[in-house]
């Protein structure tokens, strides 16, 4: 992940971070700070319709202290980081596996179209009933919907590699086993990047959905507990904390490394 | 030669030999998974409170439509035909916000891809609300709405919205400023640019925001009516699960997923082809 390029990726985004662009967005935070400032002191009932950004900031500090922030925003991420993994660690061969043969392919294609289109909170409720508000419950969630997305695009990316690649590395006397770790595995190495972006994007929805309605401890839990306890700072805290977490997980983790893999695997010449 | 041969010749010409391979080898999974289902109730491997019979997930539809004094009744979602109650409050709050957040979406959008100060306004804040997922919305909104209606067209249209915004905006941008200058150099005056330029070169792009938002917006519809709703099908799987009947439970699902399929393959994907082959930019050779 650390690679050269990422590093100066980093180093350029520094140089031009104290530029136009910090300046822009500090400007729009402190716009919308300011105008919610303005309506949560012109509307009645601030504390719960829209508390303002400064008792959010408390809010947070009381969080903080008392522990509770920081061990809920590891269990969403610990959530996520496993559930995820599970998920394409299974996604990745079954998608490689079924690529292998078009036959197989074209037999589960619709199949797969058909789970990918059942979406995983639709799933949850059929979950509750088999093993009830658990963990399980929740990981089982998560990894069905990271599962299909990954699975799908690592099988269209099999099925996108040129054939004539195939044949020539057969020419050569490449063995089955040579052919997918030299030829197939490069070669949809693209549609894995993204694949995996995909999946992981589905499944942080279906963490804090699946904390939600499970009520297992974590970001999804505290917004939805905040709103029962009329706590709106604490679910607006959430929310933000829900939100800047997968800014940085995205622009910073994962979007890099797809760029990365296309600019090395990519079969496209530029 | 046979009757059979000339019938399998027959059948083979009208839809296309490959087509038919593909049909009938994609059969293959569903009735096998089907079979095991069924299997499954036979031999009692699971037993039916976690996995109901096939008859009674069909049985549930006519009990849940049982009471329904009529065609009336149904249409003005009357209580007591609970499952197309459901089922047209799903799709009409699909439609509705279809209706209010897509033109919002694609006006702002192509406002946001014209010019340059408004869009370093909107990005910034169209990046952190997409990133906050519709469902976080879900218990703000309760706060704000209450649990009903307006609380599940919140998180659709705040779903919708942004999407439509990003996809109407990367395809302003993707239109070369060559036709707008023309337009200009003819006469044209901005409203002419809109129409003429921005709004035909951004079409394949504004239709497959369309496609991506409608799948987003469906599964955050869902979870908004779990938590948020008092009807709708995500209501109803929710409700059932949490009175052990799994029946409806599975039901529900179903229906999900087959409104979603529908719509997705009868309706925008035909759509997105049209339109991409009607005003797609990329030049193809007849």
């Amino acid at each position: 992940m650390l690679s050269r390029s990422n590093l100066n990726r980093l180093a350029a985004f520094w140089r031009h971070f104290p530029a136009a662009n910090a300046v822009n967005l500090t400007l729009i935070i402190i716009g919308i700070m300011l105008v919610w400032l303005l309506i949560s002191n012109t509307i009645e009932n601030p504390a719960r319709y829209l508390p303002s950004p400064i008792q959010v900031v408390l809010s947070s500090f009381d969080m903080i202290y008392k522990g509770l922030l920081p061990s809920y925003f590891g269990d969403t991420i610990t959530r996520l980081v496993v559930g995820s993994s599970i998920g394409l660690a299974l996604g990745i061969p079954f998608g490689l596996l079924l690529g292998l043969n078009r036959t197989v392919a074209d037999m589960f294609y619709p199949m797969m179209n058909f789970f990918q289109s059942v979406s995983g909170i639709a799933i949850f409720p059929i979950v509750v009933v088999w093993w009830g508000n658990s963990d399980k419950t929740v990981l089982a969630v998560i990894l069905y919907t990271s599962f299909f997305p990954i699975a799908f695009t690592v099988l269209s990316g099999v099925r996108e590699v040129p054939l004539r690649y195939i044949h020539a590395a057969r020419t050569l006397g490449a063995s089955r086993y040579q052919i997918i770790r030299d030829v197939l595995l490069p070669g949809s190495m693209p549609h894995i990047a993204t694949g995996s972006r995909l999946s992981i994007g589905f499944a942080w929805r279906a963490v804090i959905a699946g904390e939600m309605l499970a009520g297992r401890e974590g970001l999804g839990w505290m917004i939805f507990t905040g709103q029962d306890a009329d706590k709106t700072s604490e679910v607006i805290l959430g929310m933000v904390m829900i939100g800047v977490s997968w800014i940085i997980l995205d622009h910073y983790l994962l979007r890099p490394f797809e760029a990365d893999t296309i600019e090395r695997w990519g079969l496209v010449q530029r | 030669m046979s009757i059979v041969a000339t019938a399998s010749i027959a059948i083979q010409r009208r839809f296309g030999r490959q087509r038919l391979r593909q049909y009938i080898l994609g059969s293959i999974p569903f009735v096998v998974l089907i079979s095991a289902w069924h299997m499954n109730t036979v031999f009692e491997w699971l037993p039916p409170v976690f996995i109901p019979a096939i008859g009674e997930v069909w049985d549930a539809f006519f009990i849940l439509q049982e009471d329904c004094a009529g065609v009336g009744a149904a249409l003005t979602l009357d209580n007591s035909c609970l499952m197309s109650t459901h089922i047209l409050s799903s799709i009409g709050r699909v439609i509705l916000a279809a209706v209010i957040g897509l033109p919002f979406g694609i006006a702002f959008g192509i406002l946001a891809g014209m010019s340059r100060p408004i869009s370093k306004i909107l990005e910034p804040i169209g990046i952190f609300a997409n990133s906050i997922s519709g469902i976080a919305w879900i218990p703000l909104a309760i706060v704000w709405f209450g649990v009903g209606w307006m609380t599940t067209l919140f998180i659709m249209l705040n779903t919708i919205f942004w999407l439509m915004f990003f996809n109407s905006m990367m395809g302003v941008r993707g239109v070369a400023r060559v036709y707008e200058q023309s337009v200009l150099t003819m006469g044209g005056n901005r409203l002419d640019v809109i129409t003429q330029v921005y709004l035909p070169g951004a079409m394949p792009s504004i239709i497959s925001g369309m496609r991506m938002s409608m799948g987003f917006g469906w599964r955050a519809l869902i979870a908004a009516e779990m938590i948020g709703g008092d009807s709708g099908l995500g209501f109803m799987i929710f409700s059932s699960a949490e009175e052990f009947k799994i029946e409806e439970v599975f039901l529900g699902v179903i229906i999900i997923s087959l409104i979603f399929l529908a719509t997705d393959r009868y309706l925008l994907m035909p759509l997105e082809k049209w339109t991409i082959h009607r005003w797609g930019l990329v030049w193809k050779p007849t």
